[in-house]
């Protein structure tokens, strides 16, 4: 009888340790991706050098302030290059591009930029934006431009970039 | 007999449990449905991801508005409600394409998309940190429902988990329905002009 009271309340004990375990061996994989995605510090590119990314050598060529629709809005202009060594790679996956400021805040590109990137930039109106890299060969050099609108004060503005292929790695242009 | 009626009482006390708690099992809806941060009208609302301030309410039975060619008259078998305010992105780009009326009897009304090709629409704004923006939103609704009326509004009408904007809609009252509002474009940081005749 005591035997049977002392395994009964044993197997009782082992299911708290055991029902925690199984949800963590279950979710293990995910755990880890999601942990290594929050861990990876971005490659922090300094201005006017290159660095290899996603098969591709990146660099920022120019960021242009041009005056916005309203008094307190600014376009940036961010044009920068990729020299491409490994398409595969480069188009495995979607390309994301944002602008960020010193106090962390994100910009998405506009969709259209319009006649003001036209009369202030005509240099890079006609670059394509991300999606450039889908004509990409091994050799070539792709000039793309994105379009942003942030607000006058935005400062310390910096490119980030992030190819599907290669997350959870991304890049960081200064 | 003693340990029948103690096994007997274990046995229903079970299903008891059981029948509990199946009756009370969150479905999925419930356990993804947005989490609401409320609001008043005329306050700044901030959630993480943006903040809204909704600043005028105005009712009317006609919404007239003035294109460059020719004016449209949009008439309601119920009432047009104009909602304007100001929204701001705080951490990244986004737009808010989703904004509901929800009518004291529990009903939600999703914006008109009759005015959807008026500037500065809600749904096709899109909303920049630091850039607080000029919003419109329009609904029709039964006169019933505008008194004790609430404002959702979130990034995606089914977006799980997501941010919801809850704004209480106080003062709001079927007295102060205009005949007609004439909306008009604007030059300038507001895209449009409001007047009521």
């Amino acid at each position: 009888m005591t035997s049977e009271r002392r395994r009964y309340w044993l197997s009782l004990g082992a299911l708290v340790v055991v029902l925690p375990a199984a949800i963590v061996v279950n979710s293990w994989d995910s755990l880890a991706e999601w942990r290594r995605s929050q861990l990876q510090k971005p490659i922090v590119v300094e201005r006017g050098s290159a660095q290899a990314y996603a098969g591709a050598e990146w660099q920022l060529t120019g960021l242009t302030r041009l005056p916005g629709a309203t008094p307190d809005t600014t376009l940036i202009v961010a044009e920068f290059d990729a020299v491409v060594d490994d398409p595969t790679l480069l188009q495995a996956g979607p390309c994301a591009i944002a602008l960020t400021d010193d106090k962390g805040r994100r910009w998405l590109p506009v969709f259209l930029p319009g006649r003001a990137v036209r009369q202030g930039r005509p240099a890079a109106a006609d670059k394509p934006r991300c999606y450039g890299l889908a004509r990409a060969e091994k050799g070539k050099t792709i000039a793309m431009a994105e379009t942003f609108t942030v607000p006058e004060s935005a400062a310390g503005l910096t490119l980030s970039v992030s190819i599907g292929g290669a997350k959870p790695a991304s890049l960081v242009l200064k | 007999m003693s340990a029948f009626l103690k096994g007997l009482g274990g046995v229903v006390l079970a299903a008891a449990v059981l029948y509990g708690m199946q009756r009370t099992t969150p479905g999925y809806g419930d356990i993804t449905s947005p989490r609401p941060v409320a609001g008043k009208l005329g306050h700044r609302l901030e959630g993480r991801a943006f903040a809204i301030d909704i600043a005028k309410v105005q009712l009317a039975r006609t919404v007239i508005t003035k294109g460059a060619s020719r004016d449209s008259t949009f008439t309601t078998s119920g009432v047009w409600v104009v909602v304007e305010g100001t929204a701001e992105a705080l951490n990244e780009s986004l737009t808010l394409l989703s904004a509901e009326w929800l009518g004291p009897n529990g009903v939600r009304y999703a914006m008109s998309q009759r005015l959807s090709s008026l500037p500065g629409m809600l749904s096709g704004q899109r909303l920049e940190p630091g850039l607080p923006t000029p919003v419109l939103m329009a609904f029709e609704i039964p006169e019933s429902q505008v008194v004790g009326g609430t404002l959702l509004i979130a990034r995606s009408a089914w977006a799980p988990l997501a941010e919801q904007a809850r704004i209480e809609m106080v003062g709001v009252k079927p007295v102060d329905i205009h005949s007609s509002l004439v909306v008009a474009r604007a030059q300038g940081r507001v895209p449009w002009a409001l007047s009521a005749q």
